[in-house]
């Protein structure tokens, strides 16, 4: 092949990718990142003198590119496979699940969470029983074995041991494995989360959940977890699968952002991005689940994150009624206006990935 | 505008290849000097008239210096020229150096300029300033069209990260130079190949280098690490965009000197700065060290040119007392080499061994702050930072990186430049080419979607 054909050929491929991005049609969101594209920017002399005209185009661009999913592909692969690289933009694939590298142990983050428990254990919950349960994150399983950076789990642990004297803690490190998370996701598997629920209803005195209790229900549409998107590596999707009863069917969930009552499944979410969402609807503020069928009347409330959507359904069936809230959604000093604190059992349960990340605990 | 990023690769230079090879021969230059304006201005809206000034300055002080006949108007000329180019040069990147340092000798507090350091001032200032003084010593006639001379001026493939590209290297091809396939096809692979070492190889160091910064918890082996990674890191950025800038001058029929000759190969600091940034070094021996006299003026004197000279290279580098320091070390070095021969014949790995160690060091001087932080980074890396000999992040990415440092060493020798020359005796060559620069073509264009995206280190020069 001569230079001349050589030339021609590359110059080619590099103007149909030109004439791609010029043509093709821009695109609203990306699926596999789960965030909206940039758009075009708008042109002014103004943007144009203070160059962030020219700032935008270039984010703009990046997001519009052709094909931009497989090049992110192209670059996770390079970048994994061929460059040796342990992480691709801190993920990690160790027994066929991706795992973000959550490392080191951020201790203002501790802080600051502790500081906000502490506030609302003062605030509202001096006369509850109140008990705390962390979520280790997948890489507690995961990164040793495959030699990846973790955070000091057992610090973590321990500080929220000695900063909250007040709350019983329960240990769910023994009642999980790696396989209890999805492999494209950082959330757990609801269908392998009994043993969880067993313990957390013991210690909170409630009727443990039993297998025979729950019929199992597949999701049709496979899940990609938020791994897939940022990993950009090739990977099966998950399936999600529902534990469901009679008792949960009976159930009704009120959601106070924006007033609707829906099901502790919520089927409208089966078209979400996030499939994970219907779990009790994904990321809501503040809901209250009602159990007709409960065999008490005592009541729970839990301050949780998204772990605790799957979960939270495995411990109804003592309870007539649980109150669920996220404060990294609502203000602590306004949940008064909401929820009438009267000595309900209470639950901290929150993933070992936001308390290390928990600016957005307000 | 970035070499690496997409605007550039997929709207700019496509849309200037296409209107330079469709136009004729006489429109040309103007192109080029249109494009370059708009890639210039692309990043510096604001600064464009200081780019327009100084191809004014420049082409009314070289039509004056080439037009008199009298020697004292002729250095008139060539003083206004070397007088405002420098004024601007110090106005815009030495000033609050200067103001800086007397606040703190004289305990004032004179208020800083603060303004924005126009991007390539350093480069560009460089090239005029060959010019003009070409012009003057009569080396080079003076260029009459001020569209050729704005063209070579704020030529944009290499206008604002060098190679430093004197007037009279190019003055012949600005006015007649031909186009070929196969100039082209070796002007895009000399490009595409700069490409890979910045995207592939100097910004993935330069993530390490990032990772590091983060880090809390530091120990001495992070420590090389990250010394060792600003290495590869600045080689390969510096080198990398050089590539791009011949390599694209070679697709519109120019011929930019060599910037860099595998300078980590080298046995002596001397031998490494014949090596390193070899336009700036032949720029200061040419226009600084050799008019002070050079080598053929008494010991003291000549010691004198030294330090002058290195510490302006120091300076050219960036405007803080570091960058003087890192200058000063190299002339020590060079002393000492001129000195004492007897390092000339130490066995061939102490020599490479003596001159990576200074040159990693030098470096870790460099990428400084600030001088306490130099210290501090070279405390800490000979084991007086308190702190362990590894941790676990070091060793995590001493694991992660292990076969990106091998890909540094390896592309920092000529071991792939011999490689592709033995292939390309073989028929395979043409097939193997192609698919090894679409592969590049690829990556780079991936990695940059993915937004791996870092401004070259040599912009702020």
């Amino acid at each position: 092949m001569t230079k001349k054909v050589c030339a021609i050929l590359l110059a080619a491929v590099w103007g149909l990718l030109a004439v791609s991005q010029l043509v093709l049609p821009d695109q609203e969101v990306s699926d596999a990142e789960r965030r909206p594209l940039v758009q075009m920017p708008e042109i002014s002399v103004e943007s144009l003198l203070d160059g962030s005209f020219m700032a935008d185009f270039e984010d703009y661009s990046l997001d519009q590119f052709p094909l931009r999913d497989t090049f992110r592909k192209i670059k996770s692969l390079f970048h994994y496979y061929v460059l040796g690289q342990s992480d691709n933009n801190g993920i990690y694939i160790a027994g066929g699940s991706a795992v973000k590298q959550e490392y080191p142990l951020n201790e203002s983050s501790v802080n600051h969470a502790l500081e906000r428990f502490n506030y609302l254990y003062d605030k509202y919950l001096t006369g509850s029983k109140v008990y705390m349960a962390i979520v280790p994150d997948k890489g507690y399983y995961l990164a040793e074995g495959s030699s990846h950076l973790a955070l000091d789990y057992e610090a973590m642990f321990t500080a929220f041991r000695e900063g909250m004297p007040w709350a019983t803690h329960i240990d769910l490190t023994d009642v999980l494995s790696g396989e209890d998370y999805y492999r494209t996701d950082t959330h757990w598997r609801q269908e392998n989360l009994l043993d969880a629920a067993r313990k957390l209803c013991n210690a909170l005195g409630v009727t443990a959940p039993e297998a025979e209790d729950y019929t199992l229900t597949q999701l049709e549409r496979p899940f990609y977890g938020v791994y897939y998107g940022q990993a950009a590596l090739p990977m099966e999707p998950d399936t999600i699968y529902l534990l469901e009863s009679e008792l949960l069917k009976a159930c009704t969930v009120y959601d106070y952002e924006s007033g609707k009552t829906t099901a502790v499944y919520d089927l409208e979410k089966l078209e979400s991005k996030d499939l994970y969402d219907v779990f009790l609807s994904g990321a809501r503020s503040l809901l209250t689940i009602e159990n007709p069928n409960a065999a008490t009347d005592r009541e729970l409330i839990v301050f949780r994150d998204s772990f605790g959507s799957s979960v939270v359904p495995l411990l109804l069936q003592d309870y007539a009624k649980v109150t669920l809230l996220d404060i990294r959604y609502i203000q602590i000093d306004l949940l008064e206006q909401f929820v009438e604190f009267k000595g309900q059992d209470v639950l901290f349960l929150y993933s070992t990935l936001v308390l290390n990340n928990s600016s957005t605990i307000k | 505008m970035l070499f690496s990023s997409i605007p550039f690769l997929y709207y700019f230079l496509p849309a200037v290849l296409i209107v330079y090879f469709l136009v004729p021969w006489k429109l040309k230059n103007g192109v080029l000097l249109l494009s370059s304006l708009f890639f210039y201005g692309w990043g510096e809206p604001k600064l464009l008239f200081l780019m327009v000034f100084t191809v004014l300055l420049f082409y009314f002080c070289g039509l004056a210096i080439g037009r008199t006949g009298e020697q004292r108007w002729k250095k008139f000329w060539l003083a206004v020229s070397v007088v405002i180019s420098i004024a601007l040069l110090g106005l815009f990147k030495y000033a609050d150096f200067f103001i800086g340092s007397f606040n703190a000798v004289a305990g004032l507090s004179v208020p800083l300029l603060r303004l924005a350091l126009p991007v390539g001032i350093s480069f560009y200032t460089f090239q005029c300033l060959s010019y003009t003084i070409d012009v003057y010593r009569d080396n080079v006639p003076a260029q009459k069209n001020l569209i050729s001379f704005g063209a070579y001026v704020a030529l944009f493939p290499q206008l604002i990260a060098g190679p430093i590209v004197r007037y009279v290297d190019v003055a012949r091809e600005l006015d007649r130079r031909t186009h070929s396939w196969e100039d082209f096809a070796v002007g895009i692979r000399r490009f595409l190949l700069g490409l890979g070492k910045k995207v592939i190889l100097a910004d993935n160091f330069a993530l390490l280098m990032k990772l590091f910064r983060e880090s809390g918890e530091k120990s001495v082996l992070f420590y090389w690490m990250y010394a060792v990674a600003f290495t590869l890191n600045i080689y390969f950025d510096f080198s990398g965009y050089s590539d791009m800038a011949i390599g694209l001058g070679r697709v519109f029929g120019f011929r930019f000197i060599e910037n860099f000759n595998y300078p980590y190969l080298s046995k002596s600091i001397t031998e490494f700065w014949r090596r390193w940034h070899m336009s700036l070094g032949s720029w200061f021996r040419d226009y600084v060290y050799i008019p002070l006299g050079g080598n053929r003026v008494s010991r003291g004197r000549w010691v004198c040119n030294i330090l002058a000279v290195w510490m302006l290279t120091g300076l050219w580098h960036g405007a803080a007392w570091n960058f003087v320091l890192w200058g000063l070390l190299f002339a020590a070095v060079l002393l000492i080499e001129k000195w004492v021969p007897a390092l000339q014949k130490l066995p061939n790995i102490l020599r490479h061994g003596y001159v990576l160690l200074i040159v990693v060091l030098s470096f870790v001087l460099f990428n400084a702050e600030s001088m306490a932080q130099a210290g501090s980074n070279l405390a800490c890396m000979f084991g007086f930072g308190n702190l362990p000999l590894t941790s676990a992040p070091a060793l995590y990415y001493l694991r992660s990186y292990a076969p990106l440092f091998a890909a540094g060493f390896v592309g920092s020798a000529p071991v792939v430049r011999d490689a592709a020359r033995k292939l390309e005796q073989t028929k395979l060559c043409g097939v193997l080419e192609l698919a090894l620069m679409l592969g590049l073509l690829l990556v780079c264009t991936a990695y940059l979607v993915d937004g791996s995206f870092s401004p070259f280190l040599y912009f702020r020069f």
